[in-house]
């Protein structure tokens, strides 16, 4: 058995469920998104990260309201919401409603969108586990990050945020807490999580982990 | 057989299947559909069957039998779930249910999961014994002919959960309803890689000159899958850009209006020798395969679409595509990052005008649809989503969220020595 302070790489796959639960246009939207379940939310506000960038805005809600509804300005309003700055998904549901409120109250009235354009609100059932990879020290984790699926850093570096509830990511909150390495974890808290994609996340801890290799290697000497 | 998808399928996909296929080791699934060949959901069941056997589940795979009469019903219905008029008898929907008996009493309906796909099986369900029974809808019934879906709902109620291809696809009933995407399999005839021999070849046989783009069209002869519009966007881009199109499709056995359509398209083309109509016999996937590879531009203009697989056929290929914007298809073309939605003729015309004069936004189109393919529309996906399912039914009292072993580590408090 492991000992409990390596880092296990992990991912998450989520096969969908359907509520049955649609809206027509924005106040439907609104009072259902204060209506849905944490999982609900969680599943339309953080996947986007998971989808390579392609998408015009940065969660369901803004897609649906650029797209679908046709109301540019609300969707960039929603875009602009960073939900892995919320520590619950309560949070991040206070401020999609606080945004469409706001937006409502200076454009009243929304129009309904065209029949099987709805918003469907969608639960997850979560599968975790291990990818078979785990570190147990520095040189063992940049190895294990260069040759990792990219869904398995989503997992770590964005998902982890609202699953600790603490809006901190796996990775740098095993390096404060095991490894005792706050300056590199406080490094990777500092990584904009919003203007990179997988790839560029990667890219960035790669770095920031050999910098903090290469220290360790002159302290060593 | 899995280890055949290393490096081709997501790392995660192949290592949950497996963790998956270890739980439920020695369990028995059952699927069941109406044809052994043609259409999408007999082809991923080729596929898929062996590729679960392989692992450990006990699969088996039966196809229930029917006369003229019940398919031609079945497709009626096929049509009326997806909105359109049809008038179906009583003396039809008694011979449905009795088709549906005769095949209850032939086939060992006896497993631990039963997945039954499409409404041809459906009533299949009121001579369950054990096991989870799914059933797996293709098709989009969102907005069904009322009278036709009153009839089929009360089999559908019978299910543990029903399977939809897309959330919008689903219709409120009460029981669960998931969305499990339907896939394509790279290692397939229709998918794999094929040399530059074996796609001339191809060409030479079918008599396509290779000397000039091809717009090409993969789908059955059917009227949702517009192909006469197909041939009147081809005509407005001839305009501007020489071309040639193909239209290629197999018929179903499950499919009577077929030829008749075939037969609209014919004429249609009549007199247009660029205009190649290619009847394919049943399990011609590597023509297809080779068709796809030498498209300038795969479309696939449907006016009503289960989900249009061949979109994500021509996009693994790196092929730049364009879709009509229904059913399945806006899951794969995300407009403007993996190919182009479309609304109309002239749409469709219109972009592949673009595609023809921008061949550097055409490749990079296509190479960023063959990745999204390969994140979520391969068949270890699918196999993946079925088996998770299953998992989470046998599991029903252990809520929505499952930790496979070992469980999440909680590192606060914990510092290495």
């Amino acid at each position: 058995m492991p000992p409990d302070t390596d880092f296990v790489f992990r991912d998450a796959v989520r096969v969908l469920k359907t509520t049955g639960k649609r809206a027509e246009d924005l106040r439907q939207l609104r009072d259902l998104i204060a209506t849905a379940s944490k999982e609900c939310v969680f599943h339309h506000t953080c996947q986007y990260f998971s989808k390579g960038h392609i998408l015009e805005y940065t969660n369901d809600f803004a897609q649906w309201a650029g797209e679908s509804l046709e109301e540019s300005a609300l969707a960039e309003l929603l875009s602009n919401i960073d939900p892995y700055s919320f520590a619950t998904a309560e949070d991040i549901r206070g401020e999609f409603l606080k945004a469409i409120d706001y937006y409502m109250e200076n454009f009243p009235q929304t129009r309904k969108v065209i029949p099987g354009d709805e918003f469907h609100f969608i639960e997850t059932i979560s599968f975790i586990f291990p990818v078979g990879m785990r570190a147990r020290n520095l040189a063992e984790f940049l190895m294990a990050l260069k040759y990792i699926d990219a869904k398995s850093i989503y997992y770590h570096f964005f998902e982890a945020r609202v699953r600790l509830g603490q809006a901190v990511d796996d990775f740098s909150k095993w390096l404060d807490e095991v490894l005792e390495l706050k300056e590199l974890a406080g490094k990777i808290q500092a990584i904009d999580p919003f203007m990179h994609n997988m790839e560029g996340i990667r890219e960035h801890l790669i770095e920031i982990i050999e910098e903090g290799l290469k220290l360790q290697m002159r302290a060593a000497q | 057989m899995i280890s055949s998808y290393a490096g081709i399928s997501p790392h995660s996909d192949l290592v949950l299947i497996e963790k998956l296929c270890e739980a439920l080791s020695g369990k028995s699934f059952l699927h069941i559909n109406s044809t052994k060949a043609g259409g999408g959901v007999a082809e991923i069941l080729q596929r898929m069957i062996p590729l679960l056997s392989s692992l450990g589940i006990k699969t088996r795979w039966e196809v229930i039998e029917g006369d003229q009469k019940f398919f031609d019903m079945t497709k009626k219905v096929h049509n009326a779930l997806q909105g359109n008029a049809e008038v179906i008898t009583d003396d039809m929907w008694e011979h449905y249910f009795e088709v549906n008996r005769k095949n209850a009493s032939k086939i060992d309906l006896g497993a631990d999961a039963v997945l039954i796909h499409d409404p041809q099986p459906a009533a299949l369900v009121k001579y369950r014994k054990t096991g989870n029974w799914l059933w797996r809808c293709h098709i989009d019934i969102s907005a069904p002919n009322p009278e036709v879906f009153s009839r089929l709902e009360p089999s559908v109620k019978e299910y543990d959960s029903a399977i939809f291809s897309v959330a919008k696809f689903a219709r409120a009933a009460a029981i669960d309803e998931f969305i499990v995407p339907p896939s394509i399999d790279p290692l397939s005839e229709k998918n794999m890689d094929l040399s530059d021999k074996e796609i001339t070849e191809v060409a030479e046989r079918f008599d396509i000159p290779l000397d000039r783009p091809m717009l090409l069209q993969v789908s059955r002869f059917d009227r949702f899958k517009d192909p006469i519009g197909v041939i009147n966007a081809y005509r407005m881009v001839k305009k501007y850009n020489d071309c040639i199109l193909v239209l290629a499709g197999s018929p179903a056995t499950d499919d009577p209006e077929g030829e008749e359509v075939l037969n609209e398209v014919r004429e249609h083309a009549e007199g247009d020798p660029d205009i190649h109509i290619l009847l394919l016999p049943p399990f011609s996937d590597k023509d297809i395969n080779a068709l796809q590879r030498m498209a300038t531009i795969a479309l696939q203009k449907s006016l009503k679409e289960g989900f249009g697989l061949t979109v994500s056929e021509a996009m693994w290929k790196g092929k730049p595509v364009i879709g009509g914007a229904v059913g399945g298809i806006p899951l794969q073309i995300v407009h403007g990052a993996t190919g182009f939605l479309v609304h109309s003729v002239e749409g469709a015309a219109f972009r592949i005008r673009q595609f023809l004069n921008n061949p550097t936004m055409a490749a990079r189109m296509g190479e960023q649809g063959r990745e999204y393919v390969r994140k979520y529309f391969l068949l270890t996906r699918e196999t993946r989503d079925y088996l998770a399912l299953w998992y989470a039914a046998e599991h029903r009292d252990k809520g929505i969220v499952f930790e496979l072993d070992p469980p999440m580590q909680k590192f606060t408090g914990l510092k290495k020595s």
